[in-house]
């Protein structure tokens, strides 16, 4: 095999395409005259669905590429490999990437952001969320980790003259420093006594019982600092509810399903790839940590009064359901409980971006956007309203909500097979306390309204009309039809 | 056509949900109420169809989970569902005349219909799984027909009593999702019918023990057993007439029926673990229930707790393991559905024209004020009071003659002990209803409701409505062959054949 | 056999009609009402005639059949709710007796609540009482028995709070139906216990089963006996329900207090029929009560008790209705105390005589109630000219009452009395020696005590002048004629006593014997048992008369020393008899004030600790949310801080315990 590698461009054209799209929107920005600055955003699409085409042809098929040759001691390891677990994420990054460009477009234009820029920074965040469900070594995905927070610091800071924003963007910046940091300190322990990047060769490495040290457990333990804060698990979320209500709302729908997936898949990555035979180490791990998520999550979400920092809780909360299946992962077949993690992870991002589309609209009328601002909104926006309550109710888990509901079953029935009870126990109360301020909040909607002169009716953009559509139609679509994002195995 | 009878069965009250929740806000609440009633009806109609024809349906839904869209009607399923078409239709046609005092007529129709699907479907489903889906569809329509068309007599208001009853049973609910779960992946199947057959072959004592422990808890929840009931009497207070109506009428019952259905047959071993402190549990529920009837001072709170002891006696016989005592409780439950039921419409109707539930508002007189009114509440609370001849008393005597026999591995003495505790419940039971008629119904009126000219007595449209109940409570007293022929065969089946 | 039903449905049907238009057709109420009964009236003499003609007559219709798979999961035989109707001589002369008297008393109250507004149902709920009276007559099965009593019971309940207005009729009716349902549930169980045994809830086979573990049966090859503790517990249960309709100590209190109720209503069911039906059931059963000798010995003792306080009692009552009421609670005594003593046809013939005479007693002082206005005996007198009808009817019950010969009431007392007699002397059944002299000595004791209050009664009511406000005036003919009607069995049904064998012949038991035999085929065969017979001992009824003599004697010494006066106003006992010896405050001070207790016991429970655990819950939850909010202070310091205090902790975690 020559020295100079073959690259499997097919494999790799996802994350390329938006990345060569991301620096097309840049120029093209530059030229465009004010008035039709839209056009970057309609780019950005444009970009989002060629890739997402790109992804059809890899559909059941197993490629890597960026590989080194194997000697006869060493398997060839690769650093960038597609198989269905990064088929599923790619796409829902891609997916939720176009919603939140739809919701952006009206955003950019009554909030003075400069349209470029702002686009720019979304798709290579993208770019690196793409690259990151696909890397198979330690530097790929520390790389694309960053590539995915690094440009979200900026969207988040864009608003100019915006203190809260800054804020924001500087809460971020620090807390995501500090986890990184604490990761990078795991993995370089790691490397240190395994003396592997790839993730597969990682996990041969460890596999030999004699390695079995505290500076590996450390290490291992660490690692997850970096993804903790990327999925806004405690104690790495207190940037989130800050950073989502100063930060523009489609920006925080992107932080709390793109990059919050992002995260997921490289912990997963490290997790089930890497650190597989110490799962009787990090799994324990997870579901304290799942456990405490869910709980301080969900508590704190009772007490909001606005809507974008309910929507942060209530996320935290459901980062701490995702992990549970990560943290009834036994040593043998960390794999298995994959399926139920993906499924969650995808049923939460079609959920909870039904939720943000709705609040971005609200938002734009009702600039503080309390939940008594939702008022009799199923008097004045039937349509919205139901999208908005369709999108709580599967977030509570609770019909008329089934893909809610199924993916809490799925996310049930991990750790009861390896018998994790407590975990179990624990989620449940979790799901009741859920279920209020969700149910709250849908009540709120469908109550009378506070002063009998009806609000006038909201003039609705169709960018807005068509994200609120997409995400409505794939939740009622999941809700009927559910095996398609179950069957991952 | 009889596999497409069940999904008719749920696609036509869903249907009418749909369409009266997406009607536009200008449509007529009358024509609302209507529509809504031809629906129900219609359903009842398919509901007669479905339980004679006993059809089935089982298709896949989600491989993945390994949930089929699995149902069937049989001997204990059919009685519950006509009870459950019966009483919305009944409800549903009683707001044609009957308005609630605030809120859109239209949506609450919409709810009750959506409230019918998922109680038809807990009846029917034979998918664990699904029964799951079904009792959860429940929760949310009842939520919403509690906070938005209920009453704020009860303490924090009818918001809190409707947040108490969704997380309280939902608690339970979750809870019984594990059990669920747990069975399902010991078993390897979540299929009823499969599980009933293998009567808990696959499964360790242990396991069973814990399942049935987690499966109970979801189901005790809901109907209510004693100390789990403390939901009921604000939902049952604070909800519309139609409301604690279908709440009492059938929400309850879908306890009682998982408890039959689902843990008797499917954790045998466990069951007969965990049927003793069941027994004592009844047990208490029964005098407890009965006792707080002897305090309350409001009328709908009162009927509300007879509930609770009417419920002890259905657990009761379900914790004897005898077909006897289940088939009784499982008689208990179609009466105390029809009698409680009954009862509730009386009471609304008293609360509606009096604008107060208050015992000690209401006084004495309504003999005299509404005979017709007055008689209905005397037979309703004779009836439920199990007086032989009506439908209360068989399913009660049963049960007890359950409890007298308890099925070989149950301490017989101890069961004695609890039958004969039943016994006092049933003297407690009858002192309190005739203390209730004698509050109210005897004596004479104050003179302000005398003065009132409002409370004209139970017209021809509530009495129409009302007289299916009286007619079935007469016919079911008389006539206990009829349910009980149709359920023996099945639960001899599902305690695991007649051995 | 088409008689039965429509002695049982003539009036069950009379009564749904009358509910139902009732209210809207007051023309059509008697009619109904009345038809109805004679019909069933008619029906009963038919059935009767063909029991005392071509006795024995034996009749059986199964209506239904209910399979409740009961005890089959022990293994046993499915059992079965059979809707059996059975007529023998028994059921139909007590059939007649009770459609005697309701006919009786549906024709006066035409009269007797005449104007009265809710004529119409109380006419529908007294048709509804006789056709449930005439199902526990005709019933084979224990369970259909059991609807008929309870019916019978709602019924009394509600006739009792037919005036509703006022405070005694309400606390009288519910008195009434929860003691009678407290007896009610140990009659369940009773049932249970039997259907369980035998795996049959018939009382043939019931029976049977008795009949052959008490030795009057002799097939016990083919069917094996039952051991005698299981007859014991099971007829001790049973007794329960007895005690409680029959208004036996210690469940009599309800019957003084259910006299609240229309006079009519006394004269049917708290006299004649309903508290009677205890006695019947035990007739009924008898082969089970003498199966069990110890069950037999409770009964004498209770039947004592009640007999003698119950006649006390009634010596010192103002209220006309509460004397007689009193004194059915000891007639009933002798009824039962003649079961006690073994001999179930002088229970019958008393049961029978009782039913005229008693119901021709509370007839005639409704008839006075109504002339003058009041129940209270001081208030009346010198009502012997004024009404004579009513005068001297009540006097043919008031002698029958006390035993005077000819009589009815003398031959049937001398029955029990004589069959104690016997077995004190020579016992050879069941029943004990001891009990039989109690019985004995009790019984004649008692007789003095009736002939004196019969007599105060008597003297306070209708000699002496006018002392009450309003004079009386003799009844309207529909109130007169039921008098009549019902003085001359009264008077001359004791001739059935004076052969002693005619009466056995009549109201002979049948038993039809379904068992297998050896060769495991079925053998159907039937069993008159002819109930022993009547006899009068000579001692006995010298002696009771001289009792009789004596009573009244001294009654009437005290009422000459001052005439007008309550003969027994000096007694110092007095207050102790008109209070029935303090039982009621008892019960008031032993079981209502401690479940009153208890209900608050329980209210405040549910309120403070099943509920608050609930608010508990939601204040904590809150509490903790509100913590959990405090660590988002918005200062980025603190949250680095946590973060890596959270990592810190994690690590330790994880490397201490892997």
């Amino acid at each position: 095999m020559s020295a100079v590698q073959s690259i499997d461009y097919l494999a790799i054209a996802a994350p390329l395409v938006v990345a060569l799209v991301a620096l097309a929107v840049l120029v093209l920005d530059s030229f465009l005259p004010p008035r039709r600055r839209h056009v970057s955003g309609w780019l950005a699409v444009a970009g989002l669905v060629a890739a997402s085409g790109s992804l059809v042809p890899l559909v059941g098929e197993r490629r890597a590429t960026f590989c080194v040759p194997g000697d006869g001691v060493v398997l060839p390891a690769c650093s960038y490999a597609v198989d269905d677990l990064t088929l599923a994420f790619q796409a829902l990054v891609l997916a939720g990437a176009v919603v939140v460009v739809l919701l952006s477009l009206d955003t950019v234009r009554d909030s003075a952001i400069p349209a470029g820029e702002y686009f720019f920074l979304l798709l290579a965040s993208v770019s690196g969320a793409l690259a990151l469900a696909a890397s198979r070594d330690l530097l790929t995905l520390v790389v694309s980790l960053e590539v995915v927070s690094l440009p979200a610091f900026a969207l988040v800071g864009l608003r100019r003259h915006d203190s809260r924003s800054s804020e924001a963007a500087l809460k971020l910046f620090l807390v995501s420093v500090v986890s990184t940091a604490v990761m990078l300190f795991g993995l370089s322990l790691v490397y240190g006594v395994t003396g592997q990047v790839h993730l597969d060769r990682i996990a041969t490495a460890l596999d030999d019982p004699s390695l079995r040290e505290p500076v590996l457990v450390l290490g291992v333990t660490l690692a997850l600092a970096g993804f903790g804060f990327k999925v806004a698990a405690v104690p790495f979320h207190f940037w989130a509810p800050d950073t989502y209500e100063g930060a523009p709302v489609p920006v925080a729908a992107y932080l709390s399903v793109v990059s919050k997936a992002a995260g997921f898949v490289g912990l997963a990555l490290l997790l089930t790839r890497g650190f597989a035979p110490y799962a009787d180490v990090w799994a324990p791990a997870v579901a304290v940590v799942a456990a405490v998520t869910m709980t301080v999550g969900n508590l704190a979400a009772l007490r909001q009064r606005h809507a974008v920092r309910l929507l942060a809780w209530s996320s935290v909360a459901q980062s701490g359901y995702m992990l549970v299946p990560l943290g009834a992962a036994t040593v043998g077949d960390v794999d298995a409980v994959l399926p139920a993690l993906i499924a969650y992870v995808v049923a939460y991002g079609v959920m909870n971006l039904g939720a943000f589309s709705v609040v971005t609209l609200v938002g734009r009328h009702r600039a503080a956007n309390r939940i008594e601002d939702y008022r009799a909104l199923g008097r004045t926006e039937p349509l919205s309203a139901f999208a908005l309550a369709f999108s709580l109710a599967c977030l509570a888990g609770l019909p008329p909500g089934l893909l809610g509901l199924f993916a809490k079953v799925v996310v049930f029935k991990a750790p009861i097979d390896n018998g994790a009870g407590w975990l179990v126990a624990v989620m449940a109360v979790n799901v009741v306390i859920g279920l209020y301020y969700y149910l709250a909040w849908a009540a709120t909607m469908y109550a009378r309204p506070a002063e009998e002169a009806r609000p006038p009716a909201y003039r609705i953009s169709w960018s807005d009309g068509l994200a609120i559509g997409i995400t409505l139609g794939a939740a009622l679509l999941l809700s009927v039809v559910p095996d398609t994002i179950l069957r991952f195995d | 056509m009889s596999d497409l009878l069940l999904p008719l069965l749920l696609a036509l009250p869903l249907a009418g949900a749909l369409l009266l929740l997406v009607a536009p806000p200008h449509l007529g609440e009358r024509l609302a109420a209507r529509f809504g009633t031809v629906v129900a009806t219609a359903t009842f109609a398919v509901s007669v169809w479905a339980a004679s024809a006993s059809p089935g349906t089982d298709v896949q839904w989600v491989p993945s989970l390994g949930l089929r869209f699995h149902l069937g009607v049989d001997g204990i399923s059919a009685p519950l569902v006509l009870l459950t078409a019966g009483l919305t239709a009944l409800c549903i046609a009683y707001l044609l005349r009957v308005r609630p005092e605030a809120g859109n007529l239209r949506a609450l129709v919409g709810l009750l219909l959506l409230l019918e699907v998922g109680l038809l479907g807990t009846f029917v489903a034979l998918d664990l799984l699904l029964f799951f889906v079904f009792f959860e569809v429940v929760l949310v329509p009842m939520w919403f027909v509690i906070a938005q068309w209920g009453d704020d007599s009860v303490p924090g208001g009818r918001r809190r009593a409707a947040n108490l009853f969704i997380l309280y049973t939902l608690l339970g609910s979750v809870v019984m999702l594990l059990g669920m779960l747990l069975v399902g992946t010991q078993a390897g199947t979540f299929d009823m019918v499969e599980l009933a057959a293998r009567q808990g072959a696959d499964m360790s004592r242990s396991v069973q023990v814990v399942a049935f422990l987690v499966l109970g808890l979801g189901f005790a929840v809901k109907t209510p057993m004693w100390p789990l009931h403390s939901w009921l009497p604000d939902a049952h207070t604070a909800a519309p007439t139609v409301g604690s109506v279908l709440l009492a009428g059938v929400l309850l019952k879908m306890g009682t029926y998982g408890f039959v259905r689902i843990a008797l047959p499917i954790v045998p071993e466990g069951a007969e673990v965990v049927a003793p402190y069941l027994g004592a549990l009844a047990v208490v529920g029964i005098v407890y229930g009965s006792l707080a009837c002897l305090a309350q001072r409001d009328i709908k709170r009162l009927v509300a707790f007879s509930s609770i002891g009417h419920m002890g006696f259905v657990l009761l016989g379900i914790s004897t393991l005898t077909p006897v005592g289940v088939n009784g409780a499982l008689y208990a439950n179609i009466a105390h559905g029809l009698i409680t039921g009954l009862l509730f419409f009386l009471v609304g109707a008293i609360k509606d024209r009096h604008h107060t539930a208050s015992l000690d508002l209401l006084g004495g007189g309504l003999y005299e004020r509404m005979p017709r009114l007055g008689a209905l509440l005397a037979f309703a609370a004779v009836a439920s009071l199990g007086l032989p001849g009506l439908a209360g008393f068989w399913g009660e005597m049963l049960v007890l003659l359950g409890a007298f026999d308890p099925a070989p591995g149950l301490p017989r003495g101890y069961y004695l002990l609890l039958m004969a505790l039943g016994g006092l419940g049933i003297v407690l039971t009858t002192t309190y209803f005739v203390m209730l008629l004698r509050r109210v119904a005897q004596g004479t009126s104050f003179q302000a409701w005398r003065d009132a000219v409002l409370l004209r007595d139970a017209g021809r449209h509530e009495l129409l409505v009302w007289a299916p109940v009286v007619v079935l409570v007469v016919a079911l007293g008389l006539w206990p062959g009829w349910l009980l022929e149709a359920s023996d065969p099945v639960v001899r089946m599902l305690l695991g054949g007649a051995s | 056999m088409t008689l039965v039903y429509v002695a049982v449905l003539a009036p069950f049907l009379a009564a749904v009609v009358g509910l139902l238009v009732g209210p809207r057709q007051p023309r059509l109420v008697v009619p109904i009402a009345v038809g109805a009964m004679g019909a069933a009236l008619f029906s009963t003499l038919l059935l009767a005639a063909a029991a005392v003609v071509d006795a024995p007559l034996f009749e059986r219709a199964q209506l239904a059949t209910a399979q409740t798979g009961a005890f089959s999961s022990q293994g046993r035989a499915g059992l079965t709710l059979g809707l059996d109707l059975r007529v023998d001589g028994l059921a139909a002369l007590v059939s007649l007796a009770v459609t005697v008297v309701a006919l009786a008393v549906q024709v006066y109250s035409t009269a007797y609540l005449k104007g009265d507004p809710r004529y119409s149902s109380y006419a529908a709920l007294v048709s509804l009482f006789t056709s449930a009276m005439l199902l526990v007559v005709f019933a084979d099965d224990l369970l259909v028995l059991l609807v008929g009593w309870e019916v019978m019971g709602v019924c009394s309940y509600f006739l009792i709070g037919h005036h509703w207005e006022q405070e005694g009729s309400r606390a009288g009716a519910v008195k009434a139906f929860v003691v009678t349902r407290l007896g009610d549930v140990g009659f369940l169980f009773g049932i249970f216990l039997l259907g369980s045994t035998v795996g049959s809830f018939s009382m043939d086979a019931v029976v049977t089963r008795a009949a052959i573990s008490n030795g009057r049966l002799d097939i016990a090859p083919l069917v094996t006996g039952v051991p005698e503790h299981t007859w014991t517990i099971a007829s001790l249960l049973l007794l329960c329900g007895v005690v409680g309709k029959s208004a036996q100590f210690p469940l009599h209190t309800w019957l003084p207090d259910a006299m609240a109720g229309p006079t009519p209503i006394s004269a049917l069911i708290h006299a004649a029929t309903m508290v009677a039906a205890g006695i019947y059931l035990v007739i009924r059963l008898y082969d089970v009560f003498l199966a069990a000798p110890a069950t037999l010995a409770v009964m004498a003792v209770i039947a004592c008790v009640t007999m003698l306080g119950g006649a006390l009692a009634a010596l010192a009552q103002d209220d006309i209705k509460r004397v007689l009421a009193y004194s059915t609670v000891s007639q009933l005594a002798y009824m039962l105390a003649a079961l006690a003593v073994g001999s179930a046809i002088a229970s019958t013939s008393h049961l029978l005589t009782h039913a005229a005479f008693k119901a021709l007693l509370f007839l005639a002082a409704g008839s006075v109630i109504h002339a003058v206005g009041t129940n209270l005996m001081p208030d009346m007198g010198g009502l012997r000219r004024l009404m004579p009808v009513t005068f001297v009817t009540m006097t043919v019950g008031l002698a029958a009452l006390a035993g005077v010969p000819p009589f009815s009431g003398f031959f049937s007392k001398e029955a029990v009395l004589g069959a104690a007699e016997e077995t004190a002397l020579y016992s050879d059944g069941p029943a004990m020696a001891w009990t039989g002299w109690l019985v004995l000595v009790i019984g004649l004791l008692t007789v003095a005590v009736t002939a004196a209050y019969v007599v105060r009664l008597w003297l306070l009511t209708f000699f002496d002048r006018a002392r009450g406000p309003v004079a009386g005036h003799e009844s309207p003919p529909a109130m007169r004629w039921p008098l009549i009607a019902l003085a001359v069995p009264s008077a001359l049904l004791g001739v059935v006593g004076m052969k002693g064998d005619w009466l056995p012949a009549w109201a002979s038991v049948e038993i039809s014997l379904l068992h297998r035999s050896d060769t495991d085929a079925l053998v159907f065969a039937e069993r008159e048992v002819a109930q022993g017979s009547l006899h009068l001992g000579l001692v006995t009824s010298a002696l009771s008369t001289v009792l009789v003599l004596v009573g009244a004697g001294v009654v009437y010494a005290a009422w000459r020393r001052e005439p007008g006066t309550d003969p027994t106003a000096e007694l110092r006992a007095r207050h102790a008899l008109e209070k029935a010896f303090h039982v009621d405050d008892l019960y008031e001070r032993v079981f209502v004030r401690p479940v009153r207790g208890a209900t608050r016991g329980v209210d405040r429970t549910d309120e403070s600790v099943v509920g608050g655990a609930v608010r508990g819950i939601g204040t904590q939850s809150g509490r903790l949310a509100a913590a959990v909010a405090r660590t988002q202070g918005g200062n980025v310091q603190s949250y680095l801080t946590g973060l890596l205090a959270g990592v810190l902790l994690l690590v330790l975690a994880v490397v201490t315990l892997t």
